[in-house]
């Protein structure tokens, strides 16, 4: 599905990774059909991925061969695992050799660091049409997935790769983590397109990511807001990277500030900055700013990718085409996923949404029909690039400590206000352990009591 | 408040942690989470703290409690 038999048939290099190691499109065609073998059948296996070779050749043969994958992070935490497992019963895990001791089940093969367990669990029915799940981002505890067709996979493929252009001499950067969307995204479209996949697993502050860059000569290299903070941070736009053309940008709005610096950074070095928008429901991308007008419409999320089309409609669900109307944007294409998963059961579940998805977001258009996001009508942060659902965080609070909170908060700081001083600590802990956020990406702190208007609902915006 | 203390006290802050936990094994190889994300907070709060701006080489090196000492001390801050 994602190989491409002229990209096999010439034997061109697929993916390396920090340690030079490579793998050819024919290693990973040869290596699909290995690991079918083990398995035999269409079912469902748990990847807990890293960017590495053995995670990636994994994806690749599930999708390949049309077995369906959850994509998670080696650290999701133990309770969040042990539900997923629970609800989902997967047939086999693929996992980094490292995890296995961690688990019961059975080992059947290895390659490439990775090993693959039998579980003994029977997977549920699967849709015929269903090729991938994938965490709702928010690392909140949710055991809800995101449904993907074969057909979303390749319509991100076909259309990021008309969005940027790529060819089959591209080396793009892959430092966002494959179980996160627009990490997915990267990976998928360059090897769609027959380009070689840098694979990076570490953290940016590291001096080998900056030395893995250079000599690898990345020609495009995708980041979240937070990833262009410690770029900027370390000068980034002062180094000389020659074969460096493409700078995306994704995961929530850039500050200003860095959207200039990276913007006027790629105008005087002849690169280009594409700013996109996305989200999980809609295959990562759904939509970009041409790089031309980087400096012009700044803050911009431009317009829809191509096949796909962004419009606003009012409380009635009419269209609205004035400028500057602040309204729900709507996006519809062939990236549109089938729906959510809350249980194994629903993997049967055929497409819920017919190509169309209201993002949670409210935007306006200008004169050109250039998008600007505004607010957003969902209750969720983006925090460090981790969609967190405020809903979600006071429900978990409430179900293991039965207090009630309230949670607000902005993009750069999430509230969590609590009516028992006492608990703050305990419950800041119990966040972190949570969610995995820096600890500093919130706060919790005390209120008297909650607020609530005259019919008892929670009153958000009191602060 | 001295400046060993309020070496410690980005420490403290930026790491959610007690002052009797900082010492020679205090590294980012030790430290749960001692990532990009701790990383950027700490370089940015010592350059906030000692109003020093630290070179790129710098930030990437700082690694540890103590390799700090040693990178902030370059900059002019005297323990």
């Amino acid at each position: 599905m994602l190989l491409q038999a002229a990209f096999i048939k010439d034997n061109s290099t697929a993916l390396i990774d920090v340690e030079g190691n490579t793998l050819s499109y024919k290693d990973l065609f040869d290596f699909s059909k290995l690991f079918y073998s083990q398995i035999n059948k269409r079912t469902l296996i748990f990847i807990f991925s890293e960017n590495t070779l053995g995670s990636v050749a994994g994806y690749v043969a599930a999708l390949e061969t049309k077995i369906v994958p959850l994509l998670l992070n080696t650290g999701t935490e133990e309770t969040l695992r042990e539900a997923l497992i629970l609800k989902y019963q997967p047939e086999y895990f693929w996992l980094p050799e490292s995890m296995t001791s961690e688990f019961d089940g059975e080992v059947i093969f290895k390659a490439y660091g990775y090993v693959l367990l039998k579980t003994g669990l029977n997977a549920p029915l699967l849709y015929e049409d269903l090729s991938l799940l994938l965490p709702t981002s928010g690392s909140t505890g949710s055991p809800k997935l995101v449904r993907h067709s074969y057909n979303n996979i390749l319509a991100n493929a076909r259309n990021v790769g008309k969005v940027f252009e790529i060819t089959s001499s591209d080396r793009a950067l892959a430092m966002l983590p494959m179980y996160y969307t627009m990490g997915l995204s990267v990976i998928t479209s360059y090897l769609y397109g027959g380009a070689t996949v840098l694979l990076f697993n570490g953290s940016l502050t590291d001096a080998v990511f900056w030395k893995f860059l250079k000599t690898q000569q990345a020609t495009i290299l995708t980041g979240v807001p937070y990833s262009f903070e410690i770029l900027s941070k370390l000068r980034f736009t002062r180094m000389d990277l020659p074969d460096l053309k493409i700078i995306t940008q994704g995961g929530g709005k850039l500050n200003p500030t860095l959207f200039n610096e990276f913007a006027d950074y790629a105008t005087r070095t002849g690169k280009k900055f594409i700013a996109t928008y996305g989200q999980t429901e809609g295959t990562a991308r759904m939509a970009y700013l041409p790089a031309e007008f980087a400096q012009s419409k700044v803050g911009s999320i431009g317009k829809a990718i191509p096949e796909g089309r962004l419009y606003l409609v009012d409380e009635n669900g009419e269209e609205i085409t004035q400028a500057d109307t602040p309204a729900e944007m709507v996006y519809s294409g062939p990236n549109v996923t089938l729906g959510y998963a809350y249980s194994g059961d629903d993997l049967c579940k055929t497409d819920e949404r017919a190509g169309v998805l209201p993002t949670g977001d409210i935007a306006i258009t200008d004169a050109d029909g250039f998008f600007y996001i505004v607010g957003r009508i969902s209750r969720f942060l983006k925090l460090y690039g981790l969609r967190i659902g405020l809903d979600d965080i006071e429900q978990l609070i409430l179900q293991t400590f039965g207090v009630e909170t309230v949670c607000t908060g902005t993009d750069e700081k999430m509230k969590i206000y609590i009516t028992n001083q006492e608990m703050i600590a305990v419950i800041t802990d119990f966040v972190i352990q949570k969610t995995g956020l820096y600890h500093q990406a919130f706060e919790v702190l005390f209120i008297p009591q909650i607020p609530r208007n005259e019919v008892g609902k929670v009153i958000y915006n009191f602060e | 408040m001295s400046v060993s203390e309020k070496y410690n006290s980005v420490f403290i802050s930026v790491f959610n942690v007690e002052a009797s936990v900082l010492g020679h094994d205090f590294t980012s190889d030790t430290v749960d989470n001692w990532d990009s994300i701790t990383q950027l907070s700490l370089v940015t709060a010592m350059e906030d703290t000692f109003d020093i701006m630290l070179d790129p080489e710098d930030i990437l090196n700082f690694k540890s409690y103590l390799a700090g000492k040693d990178i902030v001390a370059k900059y002019g801050v005297t323990f």
